[in-house]
């Protein structure tokens, strides 16, 4: 039992903190808040569109493309930051292979924005 | 509970792997020469596909040449990059490496399974090239997304640990994902990609919880520590070696999803159909040697020890897969249908070589997989060859084989060979690759088995022979105007020809290069 402590004590720690800010944030924040709900306040959010329709009707295919390259783009955000962090860990290997990722990345961009993905009429 | 008391079991052998590991960590200063002389087909490959991307990508939608089409062009470009990769393959003095903290390893077998894929993708590519036009594959994403399904395939045949391995595999399948989608305006081809993609990120998923599952055990994804930890057989704590049997359990489902082996083949022939041709002769020629290598690496090899939790799953899948292969390719009337249940039947007796696990079993199997890959090589160029006026848009059916032998006497001889060789008939390479298999499968002591694929290759061969009686002594209804043969087509025709009759003739190069490639993993 002692080697579960020893090696899973700070995630148990991490569990508890963040199950209890969670709780602290929304309880706050519905109990503090000033609330005059309306319908447009209470549905759910999804952009552009109105989230209780028929699935079948047509939609529009630009609204994906952007949440896919923000999707991309944001992991890159994710990357550099533990790479930030570490980078005095990792020798000049750890920094140019980022390095690379990002050039690779950029030609990506680059690839994306001649065909016009970023455009949106 | 079974975790902790593995760990304390397992952590004073980790050590020693650690301090063992810490000596190769990431540095600019332990990289040599020799790691990017090894490399240097997939740097170079890597540095082509980027800068064909951005070529494309500044041709194809630049006003100012008036926005060209110019796949043919790309698919030119591909073509040259493949070959030179190919070229770099070929001219590799190292012999056995591994490499990035023993993620990657270099050896024989690997070496001859990259220039075996190379090479087969230059020939799909130069098949389909006329083709692309009748297609109307107008996008250049396209080449530069098969050029990365094979720059997967070759870094997923030297991955040497589990996490490379994981990222190998979804790479090449990403690309082959959206490669099986690539005809925008046709509802079959996405209706196959997305069922390729819900399949195959389920196996992936059973891969990946595989992979969990032996590394909470053992606290380590690098196949050589695998092998160090399971190469004695002192692991006898019974959870934990029930636990290990688990995820070797999954591990060998998704390795059979991948390969569409009976159980799991359900997404195979509907993924054929739908896909473009050039895209079907992609999948149907090339992943299943990558995913064949590794897996008898990591069956054979790593987790040698543990042999008969999957050994039953795999005889199993081999009996079903010739099953489902022999009886429902009976009823197809599509060419390519009855193709992908052609692949599913050849994919039971290599498993019935895999399973045989022994030398002359892995030896059968990279023999039979060669010929089975020049093979269908000439099938799938014959299938291209049969266009008229009448069928060009529509898909191939049974009856667009009929009357071949009259227009064209020299294709349906070429069809006659090949289908013969497919059904294993004496003269021969095909018949030679099925005789190993059975005779590994019988000195290994799989009686059954191997009757019941003995059986059935004769309900197989029937099909084979009455596609050769619909070539030679059946008669359209109605004439069309024929399309004339290409050049790259009847090249590959005569290539693939040659080779399956002088394989039976002289199989010693053959056994040879198969020999070696065994070799590596016992």
């Amino acid at each position: 039992m002692s080697f579960l402590i020893e090696e899973y004590f700070s995630i148990l720690l991490l569990l508890l903190v963040s199950v209890g800010l969670a709780c602290i944030i929304l309880g706050a924040s519905y109990f503090l808040g000033i609330q005059n709900p309306d319908t447009e306040k209470l549905s759910v959010y999804e952009c552009g569109f109105d989230p209780y329709e028929d699935s079948r009707n047509k939609f529009d295919v630009r609204f994906y493309l952007i949440a896919i390259l923000f999707i991309v783009f944001d992991l890159e955000a994710m990357f550099l930051f533990p790479w930030a962090v570490s980078l005095a860990h990792i020798s000049s290997m750890g920094f140019w292979t980022m390095v690379d990722f990002l050039l690779e990345l950029v030609i990506g961009f680059v690839y994306i924005w001649r065909i016009g993905a970023l455009e949106w009429e | 509970m079974d975790f902790l008391l593995l760990s304390n079991y397992l952590l004073p052998r980790l050590d020693l792997i650690e301090l063992f590991n810490l000596n190769q960590f990431m540095d600019f200063s332990l990289l040599y020469a020799n790691n990017f002389k090894m490399f240097l087909p997939e740097i170079f490959l890597t540095t082509s596909i980027l800068i064909l991307t951005l070529h494309a990508s500044f041709i194809a939608t630049s006003r100012f040449l008036g926005y060209p089409l110019i796949s043919k062009s790309i698919n030119s470009l591909c073509i040259l990059a493949l070959s030179l990769t190919f070229l770099l393959a070929y001219n590799n003095s190292i012999v056995f490496m591994t490499t990035y903290q023993n993620t990657f390893i270099f050896d024989f077998l690997t070496l001859n399974v990259k220039q075996i894929i190379l090479l087969g993708s230059l020939f799909c590519l130069i098949i389909s090239e006329p083709n692309l036009i009748r297609q109307k594959i107008n996008n250049f994403e396209y080449f530069i997304l098969l050029l990365c399904a094979v720059l997967g395939l070759m870094l997923l045949v030297s991955s040497y640990d589990m996490i490379s391995l994981y990222l190998s595999i979804e790479l090449q399948s990403l690309c082959l994902y959206v490669l099986s989608a690539s005809k925008k305006d046709s509802s079959f081809s996405t209706e196959a990609g997305l069922k390729y993609f819900i399949l195959g990120s389920f196996s992936s998923a059973l891969l990946l919880f595989g992979i969990s599952l032996l590394y909470g055990c053992t606290g380590t994804t690098n196949f050589d520590n695998f092998y160090l930890i399971f190469s004695e057989t002192s692991v006898n704590d019974i959870a934990v070696v029930s636990l290990i049997k688990k995820s070797l359990l999954c591990i060998s489902v998704a390795f059979l999803f991948k390969i569409a082996a009976a159980p799991f083949h359900m997404w195979s022939p509907d993924v054929y159909e739908g896909s473009p041709i050039s895209s079907t002769i992609f999948f149907a020629v090339i992943p299943k040697i990558v995913l064949f290598a590794i897996f008898l690496r990591l069956f054979q090899n790593i987790f040698s020890n543990f042999e008969e939790t999957f050994l039953f799953v795999l005889i199993f899948s081999s009996i079903a897969s010739v099953i489902v292969g022999s009886f429902v390719a009976l009823k197809q009337k599509k060419l390519k249908r009855l193709l992908a249940y052609s692949s599913i039947n050849h994919v039971g007796y290599l498993l019935l070589a895999f399973a045989s696990n022994s030398l002359e079993g892995t030896q059968a199997l990279f023999f039979y997989l060669i010929v089975y890959m020049i093979t269908s090589l000439c099938v799938w160029s014959i299938f291209l060859s049969l266009n008229t006026l009448l069928n060009e848009q529509k898909s191939k059916t049974l009856v667009d084989l009929a009357s071949v032998a009259i227009l064209n006497p020299v294709l349906g001889f070429t069809a006659m060979v090949a289908l013969f060789s497919l059904a294993g008939v004496p003269p021969l390479a095909g018949f030679f690759a099925k005789m190993e298999i059975f005779i590994s499968a019988l000195s290994a002591s799989l009686f059954w088995p191997s009757l019941i694929a003995i059986l059935l290759s004769v309900i197989s061969s029937y099909y084979y022979i009455r596609l050769i009686k619909t070539v030679y002594f059946e008669v359209k209804p109605e004439f069309s105007y024929v399309i004339p043969l290409n050049r790259s087509c009847s090249f590959t025709m005569g290539t693939m020809l040659f080779f399956l009759v002088y394989f039976f003739l002289n199989p010693s190069l053959l056994l040879l290069l198969t020999q070696k490639m065994t070799l590596c993993l016992f």
